[in-house]
């Protein structure tokens, strides 16, 4: 019995002993060894769906330690980017006030095709640039990608690939000023208000009649009425010769698109929410709309969905702002 | 010391017996306790359109005697998609469930919706009567 209680105890001191060499053991550590090649790295600073006509934003950094300089920051999309993509030939750093500062470091980029470059014109060894796809008609519904690549004096290049990125089917109009009983005929599908005037070279595609009526006790307010509505939510409006149509509307309020209403709030109306959209049972008017209200409309043929958001109201005048996101239904 | 070991272990045993056949708290099929309260009325009542914001014009009048809750709604208000919302008495539940949109359009045929007591042994049927401002 006392040898065994021996062994226990060598046993025990044995395992505190290794435990305790374990414990003190001095871990190795070195500084890191800057690399001092050419290196790259790349984000992506938009957000949200990429619409046509919007930019995708992009922050490209390069850097490399001596010898050499940067000579030429490119970049390549899958698809040629609109007129007005562009490259900035200034790298930016934030300063103490939170602002940032562009340097000059290249000559204004140059688009050829699907790249656009920049040359640089100063001594350079580390420069972040920002690249603005504009997004265009062609790449509506596809995937785009992009390669970032740098170039160095002494003939280092490194890449760094981006994407593949889907653009949005959707289409976006901003800011269309409509009017109490002048510029009151909205077409969703042509994406358009129309004014008394010339409404009737677009009668056929009018598919919401903007009205605002602050007669009390009835409360109508800005409304959004489909022109084959019940008369009683049209009170004192003449629709012109074939404005006849019909839509299905649904209020909606505080749906505040980033895209429509520029505010603060991350929300982003995408492709997938007019996909899943179910328009089923609801009416063809809308009433008592007002600022930060919205309606999801479904043209009386089913091929256009789209959401109306209202930017700003103004009950004096009868006026409202709006902006759409529409989206075309395939198979319609 | 071994009687010591055998009494613990019995006490123990019938500890065991004694909560395994406590009686569990009763519910009812949707898993709702079912209290001793017996109260059984409807204390507001709510309207909301597809955007969740009311389409009430007024407060509504809720007669707890009758059993009837009438509510003016907004001109223009779509009958066929509205969200009612019932505010009922301690441990009541409501019959049949809201599980979404309810058309209420039929303006001649109310809706009747029924309270259901605490202790489920009460049950009060309330009509929703619904008006248009006009």
């Amino acid at each position: 019995m006392k040898r065994k209680s021996l062994y226990f105890n060598y046993s025990l001191l044995l395992v505190v002993l290794l435990l305790a060499a374990v414990g003190c053991k001095k871990e190795t550590y070195s500084l890191p060894i800057a690399n001092t090649t050419l290196q790259n790295t790349c984000i992506k600073r938009t957000l949200g769906p990429n619409i046509v006509g919007l930019n995708i934003d992009f922050a490209y950094a390069m850097a490399l330690a001596a010898p050499g300089k940067i000579v030429s920051a490119q970049v390549e999309a899958s698809i040629p980017g609109g007129a007005k993509t562009y490259m900035e030939n200034r790298s930016f750093y934030t300063n103490a006030s939170g602002v940032d500062v562009g340097i000059t470091v290249g000559s204004p980029s140059v688009n050829d095709g699907a790249k656009t470059t920049v040359t640089f014109t100063k001594d350079t060894m580390a420069a972040t640039l920002r690249y603005f796809y504009a997004i265009p008609e062609a790449a509506r519904g596809k995937s785009v990608s992009f390669t970032f690549t740098a170039k160095s004096s002494e003939g280092a290049t490194v890449s760094f690939p981006m994407g593949p990125y889907t653009v949005a089917k959707m289409d976006m109009a901003l800011n269309l000023r409509m009017r109490d009983g002048d510029s009151s005929y909205l077409s969703i599908t042509d994406m358009a208000v129309y004014t008394s005037a010339n409404v009737a070279a677009h009668a056929g595609n009018i598919d919401l009649v903007y009205l605002y009526r602050s007669t009390t006790p009835l409360i109508i307010n800005h409304a959004l009425v489909a022109p084959a509505a019940d008369p009683q939510y049209l009170p004192g409006v003449t629709l012109p010769a074939g404005v006849n149509k019909t839509a299905k509307i649904q209020k909606v309020f505080s749906l505040q698109d980033f895209n429509l209403a520029h505010l603060q709030f991350g929300i982003y109306i995408d492709d997938l929410d007019f996909q899943k959209l179910d328009m089923t049972g609801q009416p063809n008017f809308a009433i008592n709309l007002k600022l930060d209200a919205g309606a999801w409309v479904e043209t009386a043929d089913g091929k256009y969905r789209a959401y109306v958001y209202f930017n700003s109201v103004d009950n004096t005048n009868k006026a409202a702002v709006i902006s759409i996101k529409r989206y075309v239904v395939e198979g319609k | 010391m071994k009687n010591f070991l055998k009494i613990s272990l019995v006490l123990l045993l019938v500890a065991f017996i004694w909560s395994g056949c406590k009686k569990d708290s009763p519910v009812d099929e949707d898993g709702l306790l079912i209290t001793t309260r017996a109260e059984c009325y409807v204390s507001n009542f709510e309207l909301l359109g597809t955007d969740f914001v009311t389409v009430r014009s007024k407060p509504p009048v809720i007669d707890t005697s009758a059993q009837t809750i009438n509510v003016e709604v907004l001109f223009g208000t779509d009958l066929k998609n509205l969200y009612p919302q019932f505010s009922l008495v301690t441990d009541a539940k409501l019959d049949p469930k809201i599980t979404g949109k309810v058309d209420f359009s039929d303006l001649a045929n109310p809706k009747v919706y029924s309270v259901i007591s605490g202790n489920r042994l009460v049950k009060k049927p309330y009509k929703v009567t619904i008006t248009v401002q006009r």
